[in-house]
This record gives structure tokens, sequence and C-alpha cells, in this order.
């Protein structure tokens, strides 16, 4: 079989289940209000996209995603690998990563909203925290898998110390930092939706939310299904991209 | 980098003695590095850059938690959120491991789930939370029921990767020596798998933490998560720091404990600990 | 001997500090002169320093006690006068083969069109024509091996350090690394400290081997070896098979002492 032949195969069962929703609802045998049929939501969908309201709550949330995501990565990878370079970075961060690590960042929202309030701020503020965590532990274990040997290689053709932490120890940690970014990228996901599900006034959340409160379910599941989707998508995506990039690694 | 080597030089008392110093030196190392910024919420909380809402001080947090610790809001806070997070993990890992076991032997059941599992592991199920609440209302079988929803992804995931990656020679030489099939699972594929399954069992545990104080936050009522909300309804910043700091530690003592178990179960394994380690 | 060698180690001490545990004296009291364009044999059982006696050389461990001095110099840090070859390669995996061997020649600040025709060079010299492009992942052992020895090649050191190169080898590999490396020996030829374990590679390849004691290392002899290294016949030739016979004895009393002690060290090899 080729090769989109293989991929439908594979998501088959997927289509069942949207056939299976489908026929669900339209023969009746649960309750239209729970389960608006997928045809009903569908429609929804495009009602929400034509009056743009899912644009514009979907750029609000993403946006925000974005913005605390990419702060994190700047910060947490530089100092996932400063811990691991220089040993008294590591005795005095390491203990606050341990303190933090097994807290539900969830957590941290209501605090979030103290110091920001209710809008981009508190939400950025949280995904930036949360995501903060998986993108230093990684940077951290990547930056430590370097080999003494390749530091040695470097600067015995002449690379200086600072040299090598560009040259060597930064490439070294790439695999594992970009396993501790694709976590990030997740759990910005995560941290978004419960975030503006408790406490916004736009956004995806926020408008699952409204949407929900005003007993308008079809155009809800549309939301939810648009969030959902997006997640995976993202992280298909980030999987393209960073396959390239590590296309170095044992084939 | 490892231990005893036999050196030219004596081991008197006092190269013991230099030893504990060491040892006591780093441990401590990391206890002052707490104790430092500790004492820093301390002293910037009273300095006055931020007002005692934006920054309650520790000892005032610590003064709070002592009081919902006296009149039993924090037990029954606790309790809540640990039962419905426990009760969640348990489900998700009875089913999830059954389900992946399912997964491994039986090629249908294999190919339904393998897309839902993939395609489901990276979205943010917690969106799927007010379509629970629409089928099953606003009380704990809707927070139970998307904390097993979020918690049997990573488990059902470990334990396929970890029963496909149980080493062909040693179910040969088991069947070699003739153990029967159902033999053959409980005795030489589980234990085998145990450690990758644990591993998921791992990420789970805290994943249901997390679902179990957000669901709670979204509905209120009681439980640590609700309690926050209740206190940042009230303005309440010092309740607010305090359930973090409960939370924190009720999180801090499930990972901990899972981490036993799992010594305790792999003993015979020899294997590094936790995925974050030093 | 010439009475300025260019490598003179003088009563060199190593102690090895591990972060838990007790101190190691690793080298005890070394002393060895090389001179210019020989090839010199590090031969002792595991753990008698050897490779430790090489790190100080290349300038990666610090001197604490004695001198290393290099053409009347001391040694103060690593450098391109002493080029390095580990026994796993030390391939930078993300580079491909020319990536490699660019990476010094670009750290000299070559000129572009001086670093790319000199890394092709060197290519064609260790026979990896037409690997140019591929990464290390793709590589066999001893592909990987020239490689790694085209890198510090290309950067033309005066003295060649090889730490154990063809240890990670397959034996009939390693026979034809030690003709190949003899080959580019002989055209571009340079100081090399080689080393070994294996008491035929030393002293097939070496003028003259350096034996080494167990932990504490010191240099228990050195014997010269001088032979026709261009005949690999010679391995079997009664006075080879004697040379090394008389070598092995004077190893085989050290690597029964280093058996005996109880040492569960981790670190790379000394």
């Amino acid at each position: 079989m080729n090769e989109t032949g293989n991929a439908l195969l594979r998501y088959l069962p997927l289509v069942l289940l949207a056939i299976a929703w489908e026929a669900v609802s339209r023969f009746g045998l649960v309750s239209s209000s729970a389960l608006p049929s997928l045809s009903d939501v569908v429609r929804a969908w495009i009602d929400l996209v034509k009056d743009g309201e899912l644009i514009t709550n979907g750029l609000a949330s993403l946006y925000r995603a974005a913005a605390g995501l990419a702060l994190s990565i700047a910060l947490g990878s530089v100092l996932g690998i400063f811990m691991a370079w220089w040993r008294p970075v590591n005795v005095l961060i390491s203990p606050i990563v341990e303190i933090f690590y097994p807290l539900p960042k969830s957590a941290l929202i209501p605090v979030t909203v103290i110091w920001l309030g209710f809008g981009d701020g508190s939400k950025i503020l949280l995904i930036f925290l949360g995501c903060m965590l998986p993108v230093t532990i990684g940077a951290f274990n990547g930056a430590r898998s370097s080999e003494q040997v390749l530091v040695w290689s470097a600067r015995c053709m002449g690379a200086s110390r600072l040299r090598t932490l560009w040259d060597v120890v930064l490439p070294s940690a790439m695999p594992e930092l970009l396993n501790g970014i694709r976590t990030a990228l997740a759990l910005s996901f995560i941290l978004l939706v419960s975030s503006e599900l408790i406490v916004a006034q736009k956004g995806f959340g926020f408008l699952i939310g409204f949407l929900g409160a005003n007993g308008n379910y079809d155009a809800m599941y549309a939301v939810v299904l648009t969030v959902a989707f997006l997640g995976f998508a993202a992280d298909r995506i980030y999987l393209l991209i960073t396959e390239r990039a590590l296309a170095w690694r044992a084939s | 980098m490892a231990g005893v080597v036999v050196s030219d030089r004596p081991n008197g008392l006092p190269e013991k003695a230099a030893r504990a110093a060491y040892t006591l030196f780093w441990a401590g190392a990391r206890v002052f590095s707490i104790v430092l910024l500790l004492a820093a919420w301390e002293i910037l909380a009273r300095s006055g850059t931020f007002t005692p809402f934006q920054l309650p001080a520790f000892s005032r947090v610590l003064a709070r938690i002592w009081d919902d610790a006296l009149s039993g809001d924090l037990a029954i806070n606790s309790a809540l959120t640990l039962y419905r997070a426990l009760t969640g993990f348990l489900i998700a890992a009875v089913g999830g491991v059954m389900l992946g076991m399912a997964m491994s032997r039986n090629t249908l059941a294999r190919w339904f789930f393998d897309p839902i599992i993939s395609v489901g592991f990276p979205m943010p199920k917690i969106a799927f939370l007010p379509v629970v609440m629409l089928w099953l209302g606003v009380f704990d079988i809707s927070k139970i029921t998307m904390i097993v929803f979020d918690a049997i992804f990573p488990v059902v995931a470990a334990t396929v990767i970890a029963i496909q990656g149980v080493e062909r020679e040693l179910i040969w030489s088991a069947r070699n020596m003739g153990a029967r099939d159902s033999e053959l699972l409980w005795q030489i594929i589980l234990p085998a798998a145990l450690p990758t399954i644990m591993t998921g069992l791992q990420v789970a545990l805290p994943l249901s933490l997390i679902v179990a104080v957000v669901t709670e936050m979204l509905m209120g009522g009681y439980g640590l998560g609700g309690a926050m909300m209740t206190a940042s309804r009230f303005a309440n910043s010092t309740a607010v720091f305090a359930g973090i700091v409960e939370i924190a530690v009720v999180g801090y003592v499930l990972i901990k404990g899972m981490a036993l178990v799992r010594r305790r179960l792999l003993i015979w394994h020899q294997e590094a600990a936790a995925p974050y380690t030093q | 001997m010439a009475p300025s060698a260019q490598i003179v180690i003088n009563r060199v001490n190593h102690l090895y500090r591990p972060q838990h545990g007790r101190d190691v004296l690793a080298l005890d009291q070394v002393s060895l002169e090389v001179g210019n364009r020989e090839f010199v044999a590090l031969l002792g059982p595991s753990g008698c320093g050897k490779s430790t006696l090489l790190y100080l050389i290349g300038g990666f461990l610090p001197v604490e006690t004695g001198t290393i001095l290099i053409d009347g110099k001391k040694v103060t840090g690593p450098g391109p006068d002493r080029g390095i070859v580990f026994q796993h390669f030390a391939l930078f995996p993300w580079k491909t083969v020319r990536g490699n061997i660019l990476y010094g020649l670009e750290r000299q600040g070559m000129p572009k069109a001086e670093r790319e025709k000199r890394t092709m060079d060197f290519i064609e010299l260790v026979g990896l024509a037409g690997f140019e492009d591929s990464y290390p992942s793709q590589l066999s052992g001893g592909m990987k091996q020239r490689t790694a020895i085209a890198r510090t090649l290309a950067i033309d050191p005066k003295i060649l350090l090889m730490d154990e190169p063809f240890g990670a080898l397959d034996a009939q590999t390693r026979g034809l690394m030690q003709s190949e490396l003899l080959r580019i020996w002989q055209r571009t030829p340079k100081t090399v400290i080689f080393v070994t374990h294996d008491v035929q590679e030393a002293v097939y390849l070496a003028d003259r081997v350096a034996v080494m004691s167990a932990r504490p290392g010191r240099i228990k002899t050195i014997v010269e070896t001088k032979f026709d290294k261009d005949n690999r016949d010679i391995l079997k030739s009664k006075l080879f098979v004697e040379k090394v016979d008389e070598i092995w004895n004077l190893v085989k009393e050290e690597a029964i002492k280093a058996q005996q002690k109880r040492s569960f060290s981790q670190e790379a090899e000394p």
C-alpha cells in the first residue's frame, strides 16, 4: 500500500468514531443538548469563523501562549546550560527547581491573577513560569551529557573555553533541550486553557465558558475541538521542524 | 562518580572526619539555597517594595497554614483533593495498563486505539472539561472522569512501549522452559515491563494532581483548588499563597512516595531513579 | 637523545581528586624525554596513568607537581601544537566529516578557500574521499577514526598525542589502521606519543616503548624498538617476537599488580 493509503488506514478509527458520533446523535440515542450532532458542530464552527469570534479569541490565546513560551525558552535554555557549566549556579538554582518540580503549575493561576489581573499579563506570566521548568531541565540534562573529550578536542584545535560553550555544549544539549521544549509546548496549551476557563475576558477558554453558560453547546463543542486540534497540530509541526535539526543522529 | 578507591594514604580518624565534613557541606549547600530563598522572600515582603497584598510575608503565610491545620480545614481540603486525584490515578493506572496490554496482544485493539492515543496525547485535554461537566454535572464524578481522561494516556503509552520492549530472548527462554501463555504474561512480561510502566505511572500521578486542582478551581467548593479560588475571590492573598505552599507540599509528598514505591518494587532492577536527578 | 629534547617531562606527579571519595595518586615522579619526530609508545596496564600523562602533555589537566616543557616552554593549556586523537573518536556528531575537519582550520583563522582545499587534501590522505558529507553516525569505526586523525593532522600540530586510538576497533581494522598510521607518519613526520596496552602494537609502531608501572604510575623501563616498519612481515620475525616477549614480561608483573588493587573508579581510565 502506498504512503497515503497507509496514513488513511492509520487514522481510520478516528473517522469511524466521527461517523459513530453523527449516527448516535442523528438517531436520538443521546439527548441532543448533551451531544449535538457532528454536523451541527461543524455548522456552528463555520458561523464562529464567519462572525470573527473564533479568530479574535483564538489570536488572543495564541499570542499569550506564544509570548509565555518564547520567554521561557529563551531564559530556560540559558539558565539550564549555565547550571550545567558552572557548579555554583547549579548549587544555587537546582534546589529551587527541585521545589517547583512537584508543584502543579495550575496552582499558580490565582497568584498570577493577584499580581497581574485578568488580562494577558497573568496568562503570559503563568505560562512563562510553568514552561521554564521543562525547558531548564532539558537544557541542563542536555548540557551535562556533553562529553569531556569533545570539549578537549575543540580546545586543542584552538577554541577558547567560552567558545566551546557555543561550539560543543550547546549542540550536544540540543536533543534533550528540544525534547524539553516539546513538553513545554504541550504544557503551554494546558496552562492557557486552564487559566482561560477559570478567569479570563477573552481567549479560547473564555469563549468555551461563555458559550457553555449561554447553552450554545454546538458552538462550545466547536471551540473545544478547535483547541484540542491546535494542540495536536502544534506538536506535530514541532516534530517535523525539529526532526530536520536532528538529522545527524543515528540513522 | 564512584566511591571507594584504595589510595596510598592512611584511613585514620582525620580522613573519616574530613569525608563526613565534605558530605555535610554539600548537603548543607542545598538546604542553604532554600533557606536563602525563604529569607529573601521574608525580607522582600517586609521591605515595602510590594504591598502586603502582592507579596504577603512568609511568616504570615506560615501562620495562615497553621490556622488552617488547627481548624481542620487543611486536613479536609487536602484529603478531598487527594481522594479525587488518587481515585482518578488508580482508575487510570489499572485501566491504562489493561488497555496497554490489550493493545500489545491484539492487533485490532492496537489499530483502533493507536491513533486515538497518539492524537490525544498532545491535546490539552482539559479543554474537554466543560463537555464533561455538561454530561456529568458539577460533582466529584466529573472531576474524577477528567483526571482519568488525562492520566490514562501516559500509562497506556508507557505500557505499550514497555511490553514491546521486553527482550525477545527473555520470552524465548521462558517458552523454552515450558511457560504457558498466562504464566508468560504475569511472570515474565509484566515484571520485565514494570520499570517503563512505572515511569509512565510517575508521569500520571502528578498529572492527576494538576487536573484535580484545576477542576476544583473551576467548580469551586471544597478541596485545595476550590479553597484557593474562594480565597482569590475574597482577595485574600495570604490564603492564596498558603494554598500554593500546601499544594506544593502535597505534590512533593506524592512524588517522593511514588519514588519510594518504585525503589521497593524495582529493587531487583539496576536503574537510575526518578526522571529528574541532580 | 638530543640535549634539548622537544618534550621534557620532569618529575611529574598527578593527584586525582574525585568528587566523592579519597584522592588518588595517579602518577608518581614521572620523567621522560622525547625528541623531535620520535615515535614513543606509553605502555602499561589499565589504570597506570598513561592516559593521564598524555592529558597533562596536552594541557587538558593542570601540571601541579613537576614540569612539562615543550621546546623549553611550560605547558599552560591545550593548543594546536599538540593535537590529540581519542579512543572513541570524539567527533562532533552534528557535523559532517568535512565539518569536523574544517572546525580546527576555522579556529586557526585560515581563509575559506585555503581551508576547503586543505580539508579535501586530508580527506583524500586518509582515504575517505566520497564520504565528506556523511555524518559520523553513518560511518564505521575505522572510518570514524580516520576522520579523527585527519581532523587532528589538518591543524598541523608538531606533536601528535594518541590515546589508544585503535582500541575501539575490531582486530582486522586495527591492523589496517596501524599500517595507515605509519604510512601517514612517514609522509608528514611528527613527534608521536602513543598510548596503548597492546604490546605488539607498541613494539611495531614505536621507536621507543616506555613501560609504565601499575598505579601510581612510574616509568619502569624504556626499551628501544626500532624495526623496519614498512614490512608487516616483520611481525613474524624472531627478533620482533623476542622483543615483544621481553616487554610483555615487564608489563605482566604490573598487570597482575593492577588487578589486585580494589578499584571501582570510573574516571576515564588513566
